[in-house]
């Protein structure tokens, strides 16, 4: 039982008295909040705890891949490859299995509200698994953006990660990992062929604090398959501890024992305090201006103009690219095509001339814009104007790459 | 296997490493200690391989 506070159209306010130490709020027979020894509750269990931006991850509900949408053929090697902000990694040794990645909108739990998650669909299985495989998909977070959590200290924060699942039936787990002070905690989840939301509260860790700073200092690690490195030790359940690799993964299953296997996941929040509230959803706009601190790229499919100088007469010209976004750090450059990059110049009353990717060099990267010098042995002089478009627009998909992933 | 060569800024100071894969990709990386690939060339470097000096 527990106690009610009943707003009924025939009797008024109706009083129900318990000692179960918990309330429930109903509109005429109707829940619709709770309050419970965990705080505020809806109807549902889902905490009211409010706030933006409380969830901590980027990119939870995998509504943004500027990389491209479906990747197959994934396993051998590790990477970022669909959707922002998530990436998968082997563990270390090669596996026989592979499987096809995708940001799904087919099977997305649109009636909870998501119309993207993301699918491992396996497409060869592997059943001799080598001691150091794994099949590991991760997010980091920068220290400075987890100060709140206060972890290391005595007032150290319970943590809540919530997310929907379903795939074939398995048990998976899923590991918060400590990178500045090599500690973790794990905790496994069951899934089944329909969507569940987990909701797993981590305990408070007073030992060792993040780094406030814009490295690495939380890995969230869904492991989906494991070799005995991984899996030889003794599982604790939410449990801090210095991170001891044999003891994250004992006793799950593995994503490649069949290519009949397929795991959905979306709706991934992690939250300071005891217990879930509702996924936040943040606008379309807002969610890729929070990726593109980490990764950015020009339009693949467009055409983007850079300007500069020419900066050695006969020989070299200079453009600059800005961010949209200012990044994590320096970011790393390069040129995505699909055969050859295409750009297309302009200076002086030389009309158009046409390079390719490897007249480019990219440099002077820093967290707002990088140069791209182009060599271009053509009469021309130095300190005159020049234009240089990126030719996404055409076959070849040319695009700038600047990635400052964790 | 990458292979790694410095590239010099207009002051003729490294300040971008270009990386080669297997493939043929190649991507600059810039001399910044919080850029993942900086810190992947630099357990390189302590590994004891040396990149290609700059032109």
């Amino acid at each position: 039982m527990v106690a009610k506070i009943n707003a009924d159209v025939t009797n008024g306010v109706v009083i129900t008295s318990d000692t179960s130490g918990e309330l429930e709020l109903q509109a005429n027979g109707v829940t619709k909040a709770k309050v419970t020894a965990n705080g505020l509750q809806d109807a549902n269990g889902n905490s009211l705890r409010g706030g933006m931006y409380r969830n901590l991850i980027i990119n939870g509900d995998m509504q943004i891949a500027q990389r491209g949408t479906s990747s197959a053929g994934e396993g051998a090697t590790e990477g970022f490859k669909t959707v922002d902000r998530w990436n998968y990694t082997t563990g270390g040794t090669a596996t026989d299995g592979r499987f096809t990645l995708t940001q799904d909108t087919a099977d997305a739990p649109k009636d909870k509200g998501f119309g993207y998650c993301t699918k491992f669909d396996c497409t060869t299985a592997d059943t001799s698994i080598a001691a150091g495989e794994g099949l590991i998909w991760r997010t980091k977070l920068e220290g400075q953006t987890l100060q709140a959590i206060k972890k290391g200290t005595a007032s150290a924060e319970q943590i809540t990660l919530s997310f929907w699942a379903k795939g074939t039936a398995a048990t998976y787990a899923v590991e918060l990992h400590d990178e500045d002070n090599n500690r973790h905690n794990t905790q496994k989840f069951t899934i089944t062929s329909s969507w569940q939301k987990f909701t797993l509260t981590f305990a408070a860790d007073t030992t060792g604090t993040f780094n406030n700073d814009n490295g690495a200092s939380l890995g969230i690690n869904f492991w989906l398959h494991a070799g005995s490195n991984y899996t030889s030790g003794t599982f604790t359940s939410n449990t801090w501890a210095t991170r001891t690799l044999t003891n994250i993964a004992v006793g799950i299953d593995s994503f490649y024992s069949s290519t009949a296997n397929e795991f959905f996941l979306t709706g991934i929040q992690l939250e300071i305090g005891e217990g879930a509230s509702n996924f936040e959803f943040l606008p379309y706009d807002v969610q890729l201006q929070r990726c593109q601190r980490y990764y950015e790229e020009t339009d693949p499919d467009g055409r983007v103009g850079l300007h500069g100088y020419i900066k050695q007469t006969n020989t070299k010209g200079r453009v600059f690219w800005n961010w949209k976004v200012k990044k994590r750090s320096a970011p790393t450059l390069s040129v995505g095509f699909v055969t050859a990059g295409l750009f297309t110049l302009r200076y002086g009353d030389a009309g158009t001339r046409n390079c390719s990717n490897s007249q480019v060099t990219l440099g002077l990267s820093t967290i707002d814009c990088c140069t791209m010098d182009i060599e271009i042995a053509e009469t021309m002089l130095s300190g005159y104007g020049l234009t240089c478009d990126v030719r996404g627009d055409l076959s070849g998909n040319t695009r700038l790459i600047a990635d400052a992933e964790l | 296997m990458m292979e790694y060569k410095l590239i010099n800024n207009d002051e003729g100071n490294a300040s971008t490493i270009k990386c080669t894969n297997d493939n043929g990709k190649v991507k600059f990386i810039p001399v910044d200690p919080a850029n993942t690939d900086y810190q992947e060339y630099l357990e390189w470097v302590a590994e004891g391989n040396t990149p290609e000096e700059a032109e």
